[in-house]
């Protein structure tokens, strides 16, 4: 799931080598020739990200270098006429958020990390063990796999409202089923210490299954001849599953892992529609901070545009170490 | 590693370090009934409690659909006052027949256009390595790293221009926007997994690459397919912030619709738990019909990575 | 980069062509037609409650069209919640914009600030203004035009319950803060029920600003006075009431656990407006004895002074119409005092023009309670564009105040710190 260039199998791949016909075009010619099915292939996708995202994003890019906010950019409506007065202003804006001048990026930053690292780790941890337990013959086993892969399909917006209420302090059940269980009541969406406590929680709700069934098909893909030699060896179960399971599971893990970080770094939702208005703005992460930016009140378009640009780059820097470290550790 | 090797039981058993004798058919011999009587009830309790965990949140909601206005403070009340009246409710005072034909043309066009792109494209990744593939695959891993919501502006002005508003092709591609890169990759994944034999058995026969690929290689890849039109149709099913920006009334989906009475500050519980149920019967119903492919169709694309 | 920048003026151009060609009609509105000849369609945007109140506006819709049959209106249910930033992109890009928008009087003075919604003044749309009550007239007004007419009104009462006050012994409402929170006490003590339920959203924070003679800001004087002595009177009482008269909040669900606990008889007394009170009454409290509810102003402050915000929506013409005239007729329509009698007994809100209470929407004790309280205590809000904006550092602060996360002077200094930010070349003081 890499980018293909990374991977061995090319020289096969590459049509037409072994044809014996090239004779003395150009190299552009060559190449139209070879590859024109793939890139009549790839193009529709291409178009459409290009215009819809790439486009999007270079404005924001530029809006970035700017101060353009909803009241000074230029605005003809009917009779009403405004010519635009916003100023290019270059890097300015990264550095007032960079250098922790606006006094929210850096609170936010750290706020945002420990939310992807928690949700990430306890995704993966508990997807793992689901997938483990499931990985063998029982009975119910195709129940137990359908119903744990339900959160899935159940609309985000929908499982987070069904969260809030559940997690009402004074009417929800979450209080009654943990007091049950003898644990005090909470005022889950109240401090915001609970409150970060709760997003977490619903949040590993939601990412468990994708988890989940991406390590089972990864469990499954694990050569049994392997644990087969383990057993022989004398190794305990804990010992073969840190020495076979987890090494076999690395390719599945990886790219679970990469993609989790960056779906969770962004995930608005959860955080936006569990928590409403009343907070003190510490559960917010950078993406729901930006939203705030961008549409409470009048639009602060250069604001919003950064901090769009520094989690993209922030995302962007963290993948490429990311890869560079996995993929040397894969071939290690 | 192809998506066919897949069998269950490759865990070994829980006594540890007895000698096993070497036979080919491993499966067998590891059969659950070796598994101590205490083993199995530990393990069939940690998956109840975690299904319970799983499902309780969507149960909730249908136990406070079925009850009274007022179910949502007072659920004691729900057994002895069980009803439709919610459903009914909500079918006759709201538009939601409308918002489900939208959020079915919407959803069912995005999984169409999908399942075409991520498969075109992860394919034309998987066998040929031309110019341009490398970054086209970096590419799809920078449009999941932008927050696509703090630029919902730009968006609305680019759709405008293109007469994408209130239309349910505009509405359907931003999506595939958001679909179609995870998918690409995962498609892609899914297609190194078939032998590369079958594509030189394909042009042996004298198919272009396009034949090989719609001919040979699609009905091979169903379970990765299966994926991409879950994952397509789920993105679709529930989104909220593009088609609230994006449609008229009209032309509302039902993650739209459902806000129209389950506002931040005050939700009607009654209606908006009906409707919630009313949303996810359909998106289970998918679930229902791919899940079988789910763990080989997903694993294939995440394993060759 | 180069390249973006230009693709992305380029397409900036075509955006402002595109709509500057698509939008003015300033030809048809300088020479007045006869209404009977005005046709097209428009569309109107209604945030009106979708489940209990928008039937009521589609009535009213259909009346006007059979009135003005050449003109045809689009009615569209568009969610409170989400409604700004749908008009905001909808009007700045001209595509997919209302002719006529409800909007709640706190966006009034953004959305003409920005150009986005039509000065009224001399057009078909404002009629009878004198018949308009002042304050809620008031709210439509920026820089001195009028950008909306006034549909519906409310403000911030004091709601009680009779049944639970009178046996606490207390025989009137609390007139001040000091008194609510002693009575509040005295009902915890006697009734086992909670005084009151803290809304921890700043908007039902502004009573007790107003009622200490605070405020968010003075744009005459062009200071931000959130963080002024009155305004640490004000919060250091909320905090109070928080603490020691009411039940505890919870943060997410605020406002409907107050209103869930309120009109279950678990607390005696609220802040809230009179969109609440249908609400209220069909829960077990009032549900078989309408008259236990109670009505009064706000309670007075420091200074004697019971105030409280005006709120309510008013109607507002998009100024990139292509059809301003049938737009204004609609507009004229819909907030005729016919009209708003229609609304008030529809929707139990009550109406912005004096001739509308009728004998006949009075007799609703909804109505009747909550005039006597508007006429009292409601009072203009700030008329800035970047209001929306100071919400948010208002409400963060105030609940980490709430909270005990930080003290009244240290959260308001932070929240005036955040609004300077917001105001340029306004002094805080």
């Amino acid at each position: 799931m890499t980018t293909a260039a990374s991977t061995g199998n090319t020289k096969k791949t590459a049509r037409g080598d072994s044809s014996p016909r090239p004779a003395r075009v150009s190299a552009l010619r060559r190449s139209w020739d070879k590859y024109w099915y793939a890139w009549a292939m790839v193009t529709p996708v291409a178009v459409v990200i290009t215009v819809l995202v790439l486009y999007p994003l270079g404005y924001g890019f530029y809006q970035s270098l700017t101060n353009a906010n909803e009241a000074n950019v230029a605005t003809t409506i009917g009779a009403f006429h405004r010519p635009a007065t916003y100023d290019f202003v270059g890097l300015d804006n990264y550095w007032h958020v960079l250098s922790g001048a606006d006094g929210d990026f850096y609170p936010r930053l750290v706020w945002t990390v420990l939310w992807t690292v928690s949700c990430v780790v306890l995704q993966v941890g508990l997807g793992m063990a689901l997938a483990v337990l499931l990985n063998r013959e029982m009975r119910l086993r195709g129940f137990y796999r359908a119903m744990l892969i339900l959160p899935w399909a159940v609309p985000s917006f929908i499982g987070v409202f069904a969260w809030r209420l559940m997690l009402n302090s004074q009417y929800g059940v979450f209080n009654e089923v943990i007091t049950a269980f003898g644990l005090p009541a909470q005022n889950w969406l109240g401090t915001p210490l609970a409150q970060k406590v709760a997003v977490v929680m619903v949040n590993v709700w939601i990412g468990i299954p994708f988890n989940m069934v991406a390590l089972l098909g990864g469990l499954q893909s694990i050569p049994k001849e392997l644990y087969e030699a383990a057993e022989m060896d004398g190794a305990s179960p804990w010992q073969r599953f840190v020495n076979v399971t987890l090494p076999g599971l690395k390719p599945v893990s990886n790219t679970v892992i990469l993609l989790g970080c960056i779906w969770t770094f962004n995930m608005f939702n959860v955080i936006y529609l569990l928590l409403g208005n009343n907070t003190t703005g510490d559960t917010d992460i950078l993406v729901t901070f930006a939203f705030h930016k961008a549409f409470n009140g009048i639009s602060d378009y250069a604001g919003a545009a950064t901090y769009g640009i520094i989690i993209l780059a922030l995302l962007l820097a963290f993948s490429t170490f990311y890869r560079r470290n996995t993929l040397k550790s894969e071939q290690a | 590693m192809t998506a066919a090797t897949h069998e269950p039981g490759a865990t070994p058993p829980a006594a540890p370090a007895r000698p096993l004798p070497a036979t080919p058919r491993g499966r067998k011999v590891r059969g659950r009934q070796e598994r101590a009587p205490w083993a199995s009830v530990a393990l069939h309790c940690t998956l109840i409690l975690a299904t319970v965990i799983a499902a309780f949140p969507v149960v909730w909601i249908l136990f406070i659909s079925l009850g009274p206005k007022n179910a949502w403070q007072e659920p004691g009340q729900v057994l002895s006052h069980l009803s439709l009246h919610n459903y009914s409710d909500v079918l006759a005072h709201s538009d939601l027949a409308q918002w489900f034909l939208n959020t079915v043309i919407v959803a069912g066009g995005t999984t169409a256009l999908g399942v075409f792109l991520a498969s075109t494209a992860g394919y034309a990744v998987s066998r040929m390595k031309f110019p341009g593939s490398r970054q086209l695959m970096w590419t799809f891993l920078v449009t999941q790293m932008f927050p696509s919501i703090v630029l919902i502006v730009p968006l609305y002005l680019l759709m405008s221009e293109l007469h994408l508003l209130d239309n349910y092709l505009g509405l359907i591609l931003a999506y595939a926007t958001t679909a179609v890169p995870f998918c690409a990759w995962m498609m892609k994944g899914y297609f190194d997994t078939i032998p590369k034999e079958i594509d030189e058995a394909g042009r042996v026969d004298g198919l272009t690459p396009i034949g090989t690929f719609w001919r040979l290689i699609v009905p091979l890849a169903k379970p990765g397919l299966a994926v991409t039109a879950f994952y397509s149709f789920l993105t679709a099913w529930g989104e909220v912030a593009y088609a609230t920006q994006f449609m008229q009334s009209d032309h509302y989906t039902l993650a739209v619709g459902i806000r129209t009475f389950a506002q931040d500050q005050r939700p009607d519980w009654a209606w908006t738990s009906a409707t919630a149920i009313i949303i996810t019967i359909p998106a289970a119903l998918v679930f229902m019909l791919v899940q079988r492919s789910l763990v080989s169709g997903l694993t294939a694309g995440g394993t060759k990575s | 980069m180069r390249r973006g920048i230009s693709i992305a003026a380029a397409v900036t151009v075509v955006a402002l062509t595109a709509s500057a060609c698509g939008g003015s009609d300033d030809d048809s509105s300088s020479k007045p037609k006869d209404p009977k000849d005005v046709s097209g369609t428009i569309t109107y945007w209604d945030t009106s409650d979708a489940a209990t109140e928008a039937p009521t506006y589609k009535a009213l819709v259909k009346q006007f069209e059979a009135k003005y049959p050449k003109i045809k209106v689009n009615f569209q249910s568009i969610p409170f919640t989400d409604v700004e930033q749908k008009f905001k992109s909808a009007a700045k890009s001209g595509k997919g914009a209302p002719d006529v928008v409800r909007t709640d009087v706190g966006l009034m003075a953004e959305y003409a600030s920005l150009g986005y919604i039509a000065p009224l003044d001399g057009t078909a749309a404002l009629k009878d203004t004198s018949d308009f009550a002042a304050t809620p007239l008031n709210t439509a007004k920026y820089n001195g035009k009028t950008y909306g007419v006034p549909s519906v009104t409310d403000t911030l009462g004091l709601l009680y319950n009779k049944k639970l006050l009178k046996q606490a012994g207390i025989a009137t409402p609390p007139a001040t803060w000091d008194e609510f929170i002693a009575d509040a006490k005295t009902i915890k003590q006697k009734t086992g029920a909670y005084g009151t339920y803290v809304n921890p959203d700043s908007y039902f924070l502004l009573p007790l600003l107003y009622s200490n003679g605070a405020d968010m800001a003075d744009p005459s004087a062009k200071k931000i006075t959130i963080s002024d002595a009155a305004a640490v009177k004000a919060l250091t009482t909320a905090k109070q009431i928080n603490d020691q008269a009411s039940m505890k909040v919870d943060f997410a669900n605020a406002y409907q656990n107050m209103q869930a606990a309120f009109k279950n008889g678990k607390v005696a007394m609220l802040i809230q407006g009179p969109w609440s009170v249908s609400d209220t009454l069909s829960g077990s409290a009032f549900k078989s004895d309408q008259a236990n509810l109670g009505y009064a102003p706000v309670p007075a402050g420091a200074g004697g002074k019971a105030q409280a915000p005006t709120g309510g929506h008013n109607l507002a013409v998009y100024q990139g119409s292509g059809n301003l005239d049938a737009s204004y007729l609609f507009t004229q329509f819909m907030t005729s005092t016919e009209s708003q009698v229609a609304i008030a007994k529809g929707t139990g809100t009550l109406p912005t023009r004096q001739s509308a209470y009728t004998s006949e929407v009075t007799s609703d004790p909804k109505v009747a309670g909550f005039k006597a309280v508007l006429d009292k205590t409601a009072r203009p809000r700030v008329a800035l564009p970047q209001v929306g904006s100071l919400f948010t550092p208002l409400q963060q602060n105030y609940v980490k105040i709430l909270q005990g996360d930080e003290s009244v002077g240290k959260g308001l200094d932070a929240t005036a710190k955040e609004f300077q930010k917001l105001l340029p070349g306004y002094s805080i003081g």
